[in-house]
């Protein structure tokens, strides 16, 4: 009982970053911006924070608004290379997180930030769910646990309630017709671009600050490519996005709780699951269905007005 | 006077873009090589502000490795296995799969190759060439399951083959923290291949690999240029519906091919541990995966190119390493570095392909 009482309160510690990345990755591909950048800006996230936490002696809260900045500010590099020199979207993405990787490797070591401890939130009790049997546990999580769902109902608002977020799917579905609707294609391309990836460098953030509450080198560890999985799996709508990044905590919570409990399986296999089953989830969505008319109707093609169709 | 009518301040003037039909190779040659000189530049920066003396930059990259006939060795025995990943890069793609997989393709060879040596399957004189095929055939069978997803299911072939990668590197640690950990010491690494199963050098100090590295890239310029399969490839990769509407068998054409790039990712694998390591160690592919995809993708899916690339890129691990020794630089830059260049040169395709044009006063 105290085993699922404590895997229960583990399991929004690893939720929260695959919904945060994926829910950046949504807004940005609603756009018509395919994202694959997700793994590269997390990393920069996550080294920012910690980098920001050491710097500032522990102001926790800045330390994560400066990591979303620098990851908005690496997207611009994206920005660039997607909106205005147009390559390739599958290149560039791969190129971003291959320039993160390298980046934040270096800077890591160079700067002397590995493995250095920071504080993170003091956790928060929402009383009286806190005192619950079980399921106690959920309610007394860090502050951002409880301010994700906020950012949800807010991104959902204004992706499906306002004119923004009208706009925005409008550049994502059909750019031409955007466009002759007055509606600056690539501005709100670059806006999406930069948006998205400030949630997704929360996202890396939250994995070193708040989580690990140190830096190690990719410490990310495929968790930005899930989110893309987690995206496609999700047909492009937040909401199951964030119930597929609740089934991706509830699995990655498992792992260090199997540990403890002394069930001795080879650990590695363990590490494995959460990789195979991004793999059966997307041969399930394979099977489940064949139609993509969720998907935006622009995703992955480029924005060229003077090549109109 | 001015003549007013062609003057326009700075800010007024407008530019337009207007695409390019086409570009003479020279021209295309030469914004290329700007680029890189580009990407160089702004390396050689981050070099500097890293705390590489400026002096030691040119020094550290092209005397001491191009110069000297021994790290001019070094490079060569680097490019081998570079060579073999930056061609099952170009197979993949020129049959339009972004097989993101080389390196769990590699581990599963070399996991292979080790596998023969450890168990001691064959006779002592043919041990190497089965451990070959050995490590072709399991690169290839871990290639197998993306790219029938991608032509059965239509999976995302990226995402597939990355998570295919975790789940070897996975596997592979679990070997070498496992029942595969040398029993003379307690590190994570193999027991060390006998003598006859390493790679042997041939003349002057140049190893098999190297030799096996150029025969495998004629092999791909054929396969690709002249054989009937390359020619049904260069089909689909151009125009996969007409291709199927005029008989070509599409899915064969590409499910062989890029079982193809999973053999010779898994070679690579092989190359490492028998020719560098001699045993199988648990990170001995870091870096290779992202190399074959950079080295492919400059290279335009050109076998010829990608060998050149290869080397190039080798003197690039080459220098990384000895900057790790003597200036504390973290291997990671190699990456950086790598991921600059790509970033320049993919650029540089919106120069060839575009041309900026200044729009006179009135005429717009």
């Amino acid at each position: 009982m105290d085993m699922i009482a404590s895997w229960i309160g583990n399991i929004p510690d690893f939720a929260v970053p695959f919904a945060l990345a994926a829910l950046g990755l949504i807004v940005i591909e609603r756009s018509g911006v395919l994202a694959l950048g997700a793994e590269g800006l997390m990393l920069v996230g996550a080294l920012a924070g910690i980098g920001a936490s050491l710097m500032t002696g522990g102001a926790t809260v800045w330390a994560l608004i400066l990591a979303m900045c620098a990851a908005g500010v690496v997207s611009l590099l994206f920005a660039l290379m997607v909106l205005v020199m147009r390559i390739n979207q599958v290149i560039a993405g791969l190129a971003l997180v291959f320039f993160c990787q390298g980046l934040t490797g270096l800077l890591g070591t160079l700067l002397d930030w590995t493995n250095k401890p920071v504080a993170g939130l003091q956790s928060l009790s929402l009383w009286p769910f806190s005192e619950l049997p079980v399921v106690g546990k959920l309610f007394v999580q860090n502050p951002l646990v409880f301010v994700t769902p906020l950012i949800f109902v807010v991104v959902v608002l204004v992706l499906n309630r306002s004119v923004l977020g009208l706009r925005l799917r409008a550049v994502g579905e059909n750019p031409q017709a955007a466009d002759a609707a007055g509606i600056p294609v690539l501005g709100y391309r670059c806006a999406a671009i930069v948006a998205g990836s400030m949630l997704i460098g929360l996202a890396g953030a939250y994995i070193s600050v708040l989580s690990t509450k140190m830096w190690i080198a990719d410490m990310v560890g495929g968790r930005g490519w899930i989110a893309v999985a987690l995206v496609i799996f999700a047909r492009w709508s937040p909401w199951k996005a964030l119930a597929g990044a609740v089934l991706f905590g509830c699995i990655e919570a498992l792992i260090p709780q199997m540990a403890a409990s002394g069930i001795r399986l080879p650990q590695y296999f363990v590490f494995m699951t959460p990789y195979a089953v991004t793999l059966g989830v997307m041969i399930w969505v394979a099977l489940a269905s064949r139609d993509s008319s969720s998907q935006p109707g622009a995703l992955g093609e480029p924005f060229i007005r003077e090549e109109r169709r | 006077m001015f003549d007013t009518t062609n003057f326009q301040p700075l800010l007024a003037r407008r530019y337009t873009l207007e695409v390019r039909q086409q570009m003479a190779w020279y021209w295309q040659a030469q914004v290329i090589a700007l680029a890189l000189l580009v990407g160089m530049l702004i390396s050689a920066a981050i070099l500097v502000s890293a705390g590489v003396p400026a002096g030691e930059l040119l020094n550290e990259f092209v005397i001491l490795t191009l110069f000297d006939s021994q790290s001019l060795r070094a490079v060569l025995f680097q490019a081998a296995p570079l060579i073999m990943v930056g061609l099952a890069g170009c197979l993949a793609f020129r049959a339009r799969f972004w097989n993101l997989g080389l390196e769990g393709q590699m581990i599963w060879g070399a996991i292979g190759a080790t596998a023969i040596s450890l168990f001691e399957i064959g006779p002592p004189s043919l041990r190497l060439p089965l451990m070959m095929v050995c490590a072709m055939a399991c690169g290839l069978l871990w290639a197998l399951a993306p790219v029938l997803l991608k032509l059965h299911l239509k999976v995302n072939e990226i995402i597939s083959t990355l998570m295919l990668n975790y789940i070897a590197i996975n596997f592979l640690l679990h070997l070498v923290y496992g029942s595969w950990k040398d029993p003379r010491d307690s590190f994570p690494y193999s027991p060390q291949y006998k003598v006859f199963e390493r790679l042997p050098e041939l003349f002057d100090g140049v190893s098999l690999a190297v030799v096996l590295a150029l025969v495998v890239a004629l092999f791909v310029l054929w396969f690709t240029g002249i054989s009937r399969a390359g020619l049904y490839l260069r089909f689909v990769d151009s125009s996969p519906g007409v291709a199927r509407a005029v008989g070509v068998p599409v899915k064969r054409v590409i499910l062989g091919t890029v079982l193809l790039s999973g053999a010779l990712a898994g070679l690579a694998g092989l190359m490492i541990t028998a020719g560098q390591e001699g045993r199988l160690t648990h990170s001995f592919y870091a870096g290779y995966g992202f190399s074959g995809i950079l080295i492919a993708f400059l290279a335009r899916n050109q076998p010829i190119a990608a060998t050149v690339v290869a080397v190039l890129v080798a003197t690039l691990f080459v220098a990384g390493r000895s900057l790790q020794v003597f200036y504390q630089i973290p291997f990671s830059m190699v990456q950086l570095i790598q991921a600059i260049l790509v970033i320049c040169v993919a650029s540089s395709e919106f120069f060839i392909r575009h041309r900026i044009r200044r729009i006179q006063g009135g005429q717009v």
